[in-house]
């Protein structure tokens, strides 16, 4: 570009010079004149073109600018991602504890079990009210709007008498809703009730859990008597507990007992049957003697009959003297009638 | 309660296994450790033993403070289901963690604030429920 302009400006000058030296010489030639103009239009087409030319320089110059501020953002961009991605490779996922991950199933069941074991010990029994004062803390409930409204027994026989707390025995003996619309106007509540109700300072007197108090927790007594306490006496008394059961000491101790019984037991059924036979050897011995003393008697007997055979009157007279030997006092009377 | 230090270089144990019908666990003076430690774990219910433990010291000893995290695995099924007094023992398990509670509940008035505080709420959360 530079070349053609300083081409162009060559040419102006030399046609100029030709043109100054010829009229220098006082010969001004029209060739001369015509080339001058004609080396100036081509000069000034050059020159629009260099404008042309300047023009599309600085507008690649602002091209090149924002390219350059586009890559500069594309980079940011790309290390800004590069960044994220490392801090989201870096977060540590987040770990389920087996627990959660596994799922207990359960049934209705096991669910309804569940519930009435904790009910015990996570509801009051009725009455129970560990002194809070349940009559003024929760003033809308029906309960509260059957003892404090006008119409009193009314609303308990239609709510049932649906006794919360205290309220025991307030339906059982309400008459009947029609007879009742009859009275409520005439007599004042309070007597209705009271006809049917103990009088509320005598309430506490028939509720057996008057004042007993209900915790959510184990009681320090429970603790006391439970397996823990135990362990601990054991360890007291010097018992290692590790692999030691009470139970399986005391059924050792028992059969220990039992054996003792048993041998004491077979002892005496030994000394029994010694007795026995010592006994039974006694008896033996016994019947022989008198097996003997009948042999001899029998013996002696026979020696009588001899003898008897021998002398008659002595025998005749033995049998009579015998006979009457149990009637001894009749002999005896006998005798003393002889004699009176 | 015995309370001479306990040793912390004693291994973490898993929580003993449920019990069933053929298990043959050892027995510590005839009972299981599941015995043991559910009784111990429900006994924390218990506000004023809870702080018998802490003026025995023992809430500052840190072998008996990994037992208390060892014990929480009583909140997690299948030994949920066997806790009976699951209000308050859970919360106090959980309670106990926290080491400003561990020492406040040495002080009596807090001892009996958890007492009467949960005898209400016994009592109140049943209210609410009816009306």
């Amino acid at each position: 570009m530079d070349k053609k302009l300083d081409a162009s400006f060559e040419r102006v000058e030399k046609a100029l010079a030709v043109l100054i030296d010829s009229m220098t010489k006082f010969t001004p030639s029209e060739k001369a004149a015509n080339d001058v103009v004609k080396a100036e239009r081509e000069l000034f087409l050059g020159l629009e073109e260099l404008e042309v030319h300047q023009r599309n320089v600085a507008r690649i110059k602002q091209l090149k600018q924002e390219t350059e501020a586009l890559d500069a953002q594309t980079k940011q961009t790309i290390s800004a991602l590069w960044e994220m991605r490392k801090e989201l490779v870096a977060v540590a996922p987040t770990k389920f504890s087996p627990a959660k991950e596994e799922k207990y199933p359960f049934t209705t069941q096991q669910l309804l079990d569940y519930a009435r074991r904790i009910s015990r010990n996570t509801l009051p029994p009725p009455g129970v009210t560990n002194g809070v004062d349940l009559s003024t803390a929760a003033p809308t409930t029906p309960d509260d709007q059957a003892a404090t409204g006008p119409n009193a027994s009314f609303a308990t026989s239609i709510g049932g008498g649906g006794g919360g707390g205290s309220g025991q025995g307030t339906a059982a003996s309400t008459p009947a809703p029609g007879v009742q619309d009859s009275f409520v106007s005439q007599v004042p509540s309070q007597s209705q009730t009271g006809a049917t109700e103990l009088p509320v300072h005598l309430k506490p007197a028939v509720n057996p859990l008057e004042n007993a108090p209900f915790f959510t927790f184990p009681t320090i007594d429970r603790i006391r008597s439970g397996a823990l306490a135990q362990y601990q006496d054991l360890i007291n008394r010097g018992i290692d507990p590790k692999n030691y059961d009470p139970e399986e000491e005391e059924r050792r101790i028992k059969q220990e007992e039992q054996d003792r019984k048993d041998a004491e037991e077979r002892a005496r059924q030994e000394r029994e049957e010694q007795d026995r036979r010592m006994r039974e050897e006694r008896e033996r011995m016994a019947r022989e003697r008198e097996l003997a003393r009948q042999q001899q008697q029998q013996q002696e007997g026979s020696m009588d009959r001899r003898g008897s055979v021998l002398a008659p009157g002595q025998a005749g007279g033995q049998p009579a003297r015998a006979a009457p030997k149990q009637f001894t006092f009749l002999d005896e009377d006998d005798d003393d009638e002889d004699e009176d | 309660m015995a309370s001479e230090p306990m040793s912390i270089g004693s291994s973490a144990q898993d929580p003993p296994p449920v019990p069933d019908a053929t298990s043959q666990e050892p027995k510590y003076g005839g009972h299981t450790r599941f015995e043991l430690e559910l009784e111990f774990v429900q006994a924390l219910g218990n506000p004023e033993y809870v702080n018998y433990l802490a003026s025995r010291k023992f809430l500052q000893n840190p072998a008996f403070v990994a037992y208390l995290d060892y014990l929480q695995y009583w909140t997690r099924p299948p030994y949920l289901q066997y806790i009976t007094y699951p209000t308050s023992c859970l919360k106090m398990l959980e309670l106990l963690q926290v080491e400003r509670f561990r020492k406040d509940i040495l002080s009596p008035n807090l001892t009996h604030a958890l007492v009467t505080e949960g005898m209400k709420a016994a009592v109140e959360w049943h209210r609410e429920s009816l009306s």
